[in-house]
């Protein structure tokens, strides 16, 4: 399975430039809301007028879903025949909640017959993967995955699997979660927030600090190398060792799974390690946006300093931007120390 | 609501353009592009049948007025005039 396009959209713009200027530039303060530091999309980045009429109704998390699925295909170049397909998966920790909690507000306050049928529709877990498939034309197999410890590894597992199934030629696969004051509340209470703005994902700690991120990452997947190509998708292990050697390991530590002391044992083999979640922020979909780091590695064969290099360990970390030759990366998730996934990506 | 019985058509007029634009997310548009008698769905503005009960639930929050008979409904939601002469009118009856 080949990545043949890449859309982002994430607290410092949209697009895969952004992306990459934003690896280039390193870390950079959050915005602080009441003392709370969060990695916040602005709504300037959500506004396309060539499709301000197709998504008028849709909502925040939706318009980070199209933006970023729309950018994947326009930057994979593919032209689809009137007889092709594209399948789109759309995975998410927590899905539209702000237009949900909104909804449920507006019942309290209104009574049932006063709430907007619109609110209702967007507030729908669904309602993001067919303002896609809306804006595109598809008429392909489109699915919303929610999972909380990996929902991006299984969304490519899906995608692996009806690329194989000859479903489809190419898949729109990506992850969308939005921050939210509910959210916000919920971390405040449960999680420990970095004070100084700073995610530490070289640490290992068993109760990290998190800074709350926001925004939506989506690939375009083929079954064959395109004209346009990150990379191949050679592996993909929710639990189990990998088969593969890689040149580094990129992992998903961002203080937002808890206990994130399982990550050291992964990352002692001496490789070059790197963590690109304070950059864009800790999020449940936060592997999609290293992953899209590890395939502009790829690429432009290109490493990424590490933007916070804190590290007690004596780990061989990413210390610096340069150019490089590599052929392949793992990206590693933990939730559970029984749970260790791993993608593997090559040249 | 009460404050609506003291305004005259034209403030009504206005509320209900901003109070469309706001609940229709209608972004690009001005409250002063919308003409008093432009139409509203179809070929007019451009809304359609979820815009329609977007506007009753609209009417009922903000006014305390519900539309349950649709073939009413038609005339009422002709354009920003005829709403507002049924918002002018109902409110001040009750």
């Amino acid at each position: 399975m080949f990545i043949s396009g890449i859309g982002i959209i994430f607290t410092r713009g949209r697009g895969i430039d952004s992306f990459e200027n934003a690896l280039m530039q390193g870390w950079t303060d959050p915005s602080w809301t009441d003392s709370f530091p969060a990695y916040r999309v602005a709504k300037e980045v959500l506004s396309d007028a060539a499709l301000s009429k197709k998504i008028r109704r849709a909502d925040k998390f939706s318009k980070m879903a199209v933006f970023s699925a729309l950018d994947a295909f326009k930057d994979s170049g593919i032209t689809l025949n009137s007889n092709e397909t594209i399948g789109i998966i759309l995975a998410t920790a927590f899905g539209p909640h702000t237009t949900t909690f909104s909804f449920i507000d507006d019942i309290l306050d209104y009574g049932d017959a006063g709430v907007s049928p619109t609110k209702f529709s967007n507030s729908v877990h669904n309602a993001a993967a067919s303002y896609i498939s809306t804006v595109l034309g598809s008429c392909g197999p489109t699915v919303t995955l929610t999972d909380f410890s990996y929902p991006f590894q299984n969304a490519l597992l899906l995608a692996e699997s009806w690329l194989k199934e000859e479903r489809c030629k190419h898949v729109l696969c990506g992850c969308v979660d939005e921050l939210s004051v509910v959210m916000e509340y919920a971390c405040k209470m449960k999680m420990k927030t970095a004070e100084d703005g700073k995610i530490r994902p070289f640490l290992f700690s068993d109760c990290p600090v998190s800074v709350l991120g926001e925004g939506a990452a989506f690939f375009m997947l083929s079954e064959e190398k395109c004209k346009n190509n990150y990379g191949e998708v050679s592996e993909i292990k929710l639990f189990g060792e990998s088969k593969n050697n890689p040149d580094i390991i990129i992992i998903d530590a961002d203080g937002m799974t808890g206990d994130e002391s399982d990550y050291e044992k992964i990352s002692n083999t001496g490789l070059p390690l790197a963590g690109y979640s304070p950059v864009f922020g800790s999020m449940k979909i936060g592997s999609a946006f290293n992953f899209a780091a590890a395939s502009l590695m790829l690429k432009k064969q290109h490493v990424y300093r590490c933007p916070v290099l804190d590290n007690h360990s004596q780990m061989n970390l990413c210390s610096s931007t340069s150019e490089t030759n590599i052929t392949g990366i793992n990206c590693v998730r933990i939730c559970r120390s029984d749970q260790i996934s791993i993608i593997n990506i090559k040249k | 609501m009460e404050e609506v019985k003291e305004m005259n058509l034209a403030d009504i007029r206005k509320l209900l353009k901003e109070l469309l634009i706001e609940s229709l997310s209608l972004e690009d548009i001005q409250p002063d592009e919308i003409a008093d008698d432009e139409i509203l769905f179809g070929e007019g503005l451009g809304l359609d049948s979820l815009d329609a009960v977007e506007i009753v639930v609209l009417l009922q929050r903000n006014f305390g007025l519900e539309v349950k008979d649709m073939k009413q409904g038609k005339e009422i939601f002709y354009s920003i005039d005829t709403l507002a002469r049924y918002v002018y009118n109902n409110t001040r009856i009750k």
